[in-house]
């Protein structure tokens, strides 16, 4: 997959860039919208991760611009703005989604699948977890034919650590990603705990789950090969 | 009191004051005037009868007689003359009792002596008390009509023209202090008044509020710069952090410490994130043109926070009607708004404890909510300032939240015209109040 960074705040695209080159992206950086378009000119993109504070060109002429240069790719609008109203335009605009900064790393990837999956209709909506196969489109988990009933907060957590396996994930960066801005301040406490407890205890009815690993003090992580 | 009744009362009685003083002085003033003109009136008589004596002597007087003595026909004045002891000397004017004819009448009496021919005289000249007070009564009643007319006169005067005057002044009160509302936002139109010093005190009015409000204008985008430019290098961190976590050389040590980094700096975004909310509310950023039921905004509410409420067993009665809407609000907000009151009602309450959730449409069409915790409550002097920016109630709980929660809340109320309300007990419960005025509340089917 090829992502187009467009971003003028050279040290986050960095970040980015590295943590995409991690997850097996391919990406090119862009610090101002003209070098942008550019790119978008020559190049074919999956992704296009586009910041709206850029120096040169209003980021939703940018968004315009680009989705005539290359209106196949997934758009994403990065924003430290955060009005609603811009965010109502780019979606409107036909941005595919919309992350306002700071963001976590773990949090684009996820969507960046999501949009994967949506919009490219790639063949990765049935994963196999230990004995039970995940369906990321359905959002079911099934063992051997037989559906077993998560809730929708328990689902979102197990694909989320899924999505990032073999890397543990933080009860904090877990806890954002379920109640987003209304998670609240006290991470020590054992809400996760108790929803990872709940789908241990239901997935465990059917078959071994030890590949939900707890890491003490740290948080949990799925290891798979 | 206001400036007009205190300058309206003062003038009506400083003129009944003058009025009452002038009509009790006023007997004595005329009388006095009366008086002195009669003394002086005997003395010319006085004068006459010496000159007659000068020039024709006594004898004109006494045609032979011991004494002399003549009086008008109604007894009202008198002259008499008579021998005295030689050397006797007597000149006065007194009031006394005189008997002419069988009568007797008070007379205002000149007496004097003086030598005439071979003998000292008296002379005695007389005019009757009343022929004297007779004109006393209708000049004095004359001059208090006259007076009172002219008092009349200029207390209406004074009264509007004091009126007129204080005028720039009730209006520059009600335009520029009653009637604005805090950060004074619209424009100031200048009062119209020639006096000078009411045009200061409304300049300097106007330079003032100017001033506040440019002074809360610099406030506001100062916190919504500052927050907006904290974002990034937070968003940088963050994610340098989240790259550095899964670098294979990074041990178990150091991946504890950068959770801990993590932590800090997510408080850190989440204060930042709090205070660019409150900056966007009073920036007016928030359309309010969405409606919603109130039940089904608790409904998300919980929905949304009900791991919270199981996780502590809190028991929640929610008792609230089905067919109300609250139209012309920013649903966002207003989520927000329940969320923080519902999570202050969780957080600070006990273990076991309860919450219970109550509504009820007050006689004036007002609707009010109601969320009462069995929590720990606040104290009594804390209840003023909870509301403050970075102010954390109960500071001695080791509970977490820096003190904004109820700042959005406060926001969030005053800018759809909510009054929030708090009652409570330290150990007892809160009770926190939604009050959504009238134009908020709609009844649907």
């Amino acid at each position: 997959m090829k992502v187009l960074l467009i971003e003028d705040e050279k040290t986050l695209a960095y970040e980015v860039e590295a943590f995409l080159k991690k997850a097996f992206y391919i990406c090119d950086l862009a610090h101002n919208a003209r070098k942008g378009l550019e790119m978008l000119g020559v190049n074919p993109y999956d992704f296009v991760l586009l910041d709206l504070g850029l120096p040169d060109l209003d980021g939703l002429k940018v968004l315009q611009e680009a989705k005539k240069l290359n209106p196949d790719a997934a758009y994403i609008i990065l924003t430290a703005r955060g009005n609603i109203e811009d965010r109502i335009v780019g979606l409107d605009l036909g941005a595919d989604d919309y992350l306002p900064k700071p963001f976590s790393l773990l949090e684009l990837q996820s969507r960046m699948q999501a949009i994967s999956r949506r919009k490219f209709n790639l063949n990765t909506h049935e994963l196999d977890l230990g004995e039970f196969k995940i369906d990321l489109q359905k959002r079911t988990v099934s063992h051997s034919e037989k559906e077993i009933e998560l809730t929708r907060k328990e689902f979102d957590l197990l694909s989320y650590l899924l999505l990032h396996k073999n890397r543990v994930l933080t009860r904090m960066q877990l806890c954002e990603h379920i109640w987003g801005t209304f998670a609240d301040d006290d991470y020590d406490s054992n809400y996760i705990d108790v929803h990872i407890k709940n789908i241990r205890k239901k997935l465990s009815a059917f078959g071994p789950v030890e590949w939900l690993e707890t890491v003490r003090g740290v948080g949990y992580k799925i290891r798979k090969q | 009191m206001n400036l007009i009744s205190k300058l309206t009362l003062f003038i009506t009685l400083s003129k009944l004051a003058i009025v009452l003083l002038f009509i009790l002085t006023l007997p004595y003033l005329i009388g006095g005037i009366a008086r002195t003109y009669t003394d002086y009136y005997l003395r010319q008589q006085q004068e006459k009868v010496l000159d007659v004596v000068s020039k024709n002597g006594v004898e004109s007087y006494l045609q032979g007689e011991e004494s002399y003595g003549s009086y008008t026909m109604l007894k009202e004045e008198y002259i008499s003359l008579e021998p005295v002891a030689k050397g006797f000397s007597i000149d006065t004017i007194y009031t006394d009792e005189r008997i002419i004819e069988q009568d007797t009448l008070n007379y205002r009496v000149l007496t004097h002596s003086f030598p005439a021919d071979s003998g000292t005289y008296l002379m005695e000249v007389g005019k009757t008390i009343d022929t004297i007070d007779q004109y006393n009564r209708p000049l004095q009643r004359i001059a208090t009509y006259v007076l009172l007319a002219l008092i009349l006169i200029t207390l209406v005067v004074d009264l509007f023209y004091t009126r007129y005057l204080l005028r720039p002044l009730g209006k520059i009160i009600n335009t520029k202090i009653k009637n604005r509302k805090f950060p004074f936002n619209e424009n100031s139109v200048p009062v119209q008044t020639s006096t000078t010093d009411f045009q200061s005190l409304d300049t300097s009015l106007i330079s003032l509020m100017e001033q506040i409000h440019e002074a809360f204008e610099k406030e506001r985008e100062f916190t919504a710069n500052a927050s907006h430019e904290l974002m990034t290098p937070i968003g940088i961190l963050q994610n340098k952090i989240e790259n550095l976590m899964v670098e294979p050389e990074v041990t178990e040590l150091v991946q504890l410490r950068l959770i801990g980094m993590q932590t800090t700096l997510n408080r850190l975004k989440r204060i930042v994130h709090s205070l660019l909310l409150i900056s966007r509310i009073e920036n007016e950023q928030f359309s309010k043109k969405e409606f919603v039921r109130v039940a089904e905004l608790f409904d998300d509410v919980l929905d949304e926070i009900n791991h919270r409420l199981s996780e502590r067993e809190i028991s929640l009665e929610t008792n609230l009607s089905k067919n109300l809407e609250l139209v012309n609000v920013n649903r966002d907000l207003l989520f927000q708004l329940v969320y923080n009151l519902m999570n202050n009602a969780i957080r600070y309450n006990k273990a076991n404890g309860s919450i219970r959730i109550w509504d009820q449409v007050n006689a004036d069409g007002s609707y009010e909510v109601g969320i009462s915790d069995t929590g720990i409550g606040i104290p009594e002097d804390e209840l003023a300032t909870i509301f403050n920016r970075f102010k954390k109630a109960n500071q001695a709980e080791e509970a977490a939240g820096y003190g904004l929660g109820l700042s959005i809340v406060k926001s969030i109320a005053d800018y759809h015209k909510i009054t929030i309300g708090i009652i409570s007990e330290v150990s007892v419960g809160t009770t926190f109040t939604i009050l959504f005025p009238e134009e908020l509340v709609d009844m649907v089917e």
